[in-house]
């Protein structure tokens, strides 16, 4: 074979390499994705029973007249009970509580938030789509088989007739589970939402930006710009290097042990996780905004020396507005990689039970990441999909961003 | 040779650069007189660019590089000196590079930002017509009166530099410095830059660095010729193109070496 054939097919044999790790890599893409999607998409759709609901005065404390905030605090338990038993006739006390059971356990709340919106209903009968509990829920998306010992069901063969019985008169349908983007977290996985950890998330990545966006931008303008280049600056440029190698969880010490033991900031807050995602986020950005500060061509600012510019307006006017690009597009990126962060944020405590949706960077939450790590975890089927479900919206969040990333590169670079 | 006659721009004598350890221009002595031009030419690497550049301090951003020698502004002012401000004496020693670097803003921006951070002009009419006088000048603003507000990196290479010059007349200097301004041109836009320098000189004294042995007979009054650093022959133009003093000159003129 003469050199020039081994050549070619040497580098034939080199694309086949790169096609099959293309293809591979794919491949497993592909399957996560299945995996995800086909899991996941259980949770935008929710199981309800069809029910007629009489607001019987006599089981409700409060009357139409009264305010917003005495129906919201009233209790509609009785009346949850007095609307099972109107629709399931003859049942004694065990039947009673194994149909109960076939409804959501927030069933009141759902009553209650009904009256809150529509106060004059009191004392009518109105058709309303009550949400099943998870675990009928399950079964009917066929989550869980049927065809298995009683004592392995979570649903009792009782139950089971119950629910074949309601599906012949057409009572079971299924609706889109607006719940799981408005509402909060929930022990029951049917009322559990996402909006509580987004709301976190959204507020650390705020702080995040707030904090890291312009020191990390001031760092590396005078690094780059006026400090001479010597032994000091070598040091700093490793550590700088070194701490953007540093694992995570390093950055939830940090938070745990200064800003939460040291100056006393609450636990379970984003502004702490905000905080310790932007120390995280800010050798990142530095980084970015170096490597763009450098690819400013020096004739720029031998251009605006020479016209009696100083030193500051000369950076300020010229250097910084055509490296923001760069430096924007490494903090966008270095914010996608925050959102996803998972273990600052078990550190300082964002992972805990959080029913309220946070109203500021004050409040307790959870984020994305841990929100999703705490659902895993929960041993009930119904928190499966919403696992899912949750790491759908936290890669659609992830893929905007960078998107976002690119988006902001092609369109603020400056062409020479 | 530095003495108080006016009628130079700019004296230097005794003048020494040195990179780090290394020598860069060694006890140069030069006189530019006023409202003529002055070529600066010799083989690469021999200093013209640094000497020209010790001139309005632009070697004062690079770390490594120490001047050391005198220099004195029409006469009186030593431009070293710590009481001078570096950034007024480059409003009186403008400088045109290279390569064109216009900045990546508008034609008019270009112009006009001078003005502005020196606050030459007290109204937005008056920063107007410094802009389309300073343009005028440059041999621009036919070209460009229509498209002020377009970017000025789409302009030609010609285009750019004639730009590069309208922006460093706009702050009015005494003395503008041309770094092989048509080094990256095509000829037709040499050529008009050449003829604007001819036409600069009536108000401004023009020192030129350039490779082109035949541009520098064509635009400047005065040659100096640099060596290794040194300055080896300095005169009249058509004297040093046509009979240089140094055996040293007549080779590099002739195209032995360099």
């Amino acid at each position: 074979m003469s050199s020039l054939e081994k050549r070619l097919a040497a580098e034939k044999r080199f694309k086949f390499y790169g096609m099959f790790a293309m293809t591979l890599s794919l491949f497993f893409v592909l399957i996560l994705m299945y995996k995800i999607f086909s899991t996941g998409s259980g949770a935008f759709v929710r199981t309800t029973i069809n029910a007629d609901v009489y607001f019987d005065p006599n089981f409700i404390e409060v009357s139409s007249n009264s305010s917003k905030k005495e129906i919201m605090k009233a209790s509609y338990v009785d009346l949850a009970d007095q609307v099972i038993n109107q629709n399931h006739s003859g049942l004694d006390e065990e039947n009673f509580i194994k149909v109960r059971e076939m409804y959501t356990r927030k069933f009141d709340y759902q009553l209650r938030d009904y009256i809150a919106n529509n106060p004059n209903v009191i004392g009518k009968t109105v058709n309303l789509d009550i949400s099943a509990s998870s675990d009928l829920d399950q079964i009917v998306k066929g989550n869980y088989p049927r065809n298995v010992p009683e004592a392995q069901r979570k649903i009792n063969d009782y139950q089971l007739s119950i629910l074949d019985s309601l599906d012949s008169k057409g009572k079971m349908s299924k609706t889109f589970n607006f719940w799981f983007f408005t509402n909060g977290d929930s022990r029951d996985p049917e009322t559990a939402g996402i909006l509580g950890a987004l709301m976190g998330s959204f507020y650390a990545l705020l702080i995040c930006f707030s904090f890291a966006f312009p020191i990390g931008l001031l760092a590396s303008v005078y690094l780059e710009e006026f400090v001479k280049p010597g032994k000091i600056t070598d040091i700093i440029e490793v550590n700088i290097n070194n701490l953007a190698a540093v694992p995570s969880i390093v950055y939830g010490l940090l938070g745990l042990g200064m800003l939460i033991g040291v100056f006393g900031m609450p636990y379970q807050v984003p502004l702490v996780g905000g905080l310790v995602l932007g120390f995280m986020t800010l050798p990142t950005i530095i980084i970015a905004s170096r490597a763009s500060l450098r690819g400013v061509p020096p004739s720029i600012r031998e251009g605006a020396l020479a016209v009696g510019a100083t030193k500051m307006q000369t950076v300020f006017h010229h250097v910084i507005p055509l490296s923001l690009p760069g430096t924007l597009t490494g903090t966008i990126i270095g914010m996608a990689q925050a959102l996803g962060e998972t273990a600052p944020l078990l550190l300082i405590g964002m992972v805990a039970f959080v029913m309220e949706i946070p109203g500021g960077a004050f409040d307790p939450a959870t984020g994305l990441p841990s929100q999703i790590y705490l659902w895993s975890e929960s041993a009930e089927r119904g928190f499966l999909e919403k696992t899912s479900a949750g790491i759908m919206l936290l890669l659609s969040f992830l893929i905007i961003m960078n998107t976002v990333a690119v988006l902001v590169r092609r369109k603020l670079e400056v062409k020479w | 040779m530095v003495d108080q006659n006016s009628n130079y721009a700019l004296q230097t004598s005794e003048v020494y650069v040195h990179y780090g350890k290394k020598m860069a221009i060694n006890n140069v002595a030069l006189n530019f007189p006023k409202n003529e031009v002055t070529s600066l030419i010799g083989p690469s690497g021999c200093g013209k660019s640094t000497f020209l550049r010790c001139l309005n301090r632009m070697n004062d951003v690079i770390d490594i590089c120490n001047v050391k020698g005198k220099f004195l502004l029409n006469g009186n002012v030593d431009i070293y000196s710590p009481d001078i401000q570096v950034e007024t004496l480059r409003e009186k020693v403008g400088m045109v590079f290279q390569k064109p670097n216009p900045f990546p803003k508008t034609i008019y921006e270009n112009v006009a930002y001078g003005p502005k951070i020196h606050g030459i002009a007290s109204s937005q009419n008056e920063l107007d017509e410094i802009v389309k006088d300073s343009l005028h000048r440059a041999g621009l603003y036919e070209e460009v009166k229509d498209r002020m507000e377009d970017i000025a990196t789409g302009l030609s290479g010609g285009q750019q530099q004639r730009l590069c010059i309208a922006r460093a007349i706009a702050i009015r200097p005494e003395i503008i410095l041309m770094d092989e301004p048509c080094s990256a041109l095509d000829p037709i836009a040499t050529a008009k830059i050449e003829d604007l320098i001819n036409e600069l000189k009536e108000n401004y004294t023009i020192i030129i660095v350039t490779h082109s042995m035949s541009q520098a007979s064509r635009v400047s009054s005065k040659t100096a010729f640099f060596h290794l650093g040194n300055l080896v022959e300095y005169g009249e133009t058509g004297k040093i193109f046509t009979k240089p003093d140094k055996e040293q000159t007549n080779d590099y003129i002739t195209g032995r070496f360099g």
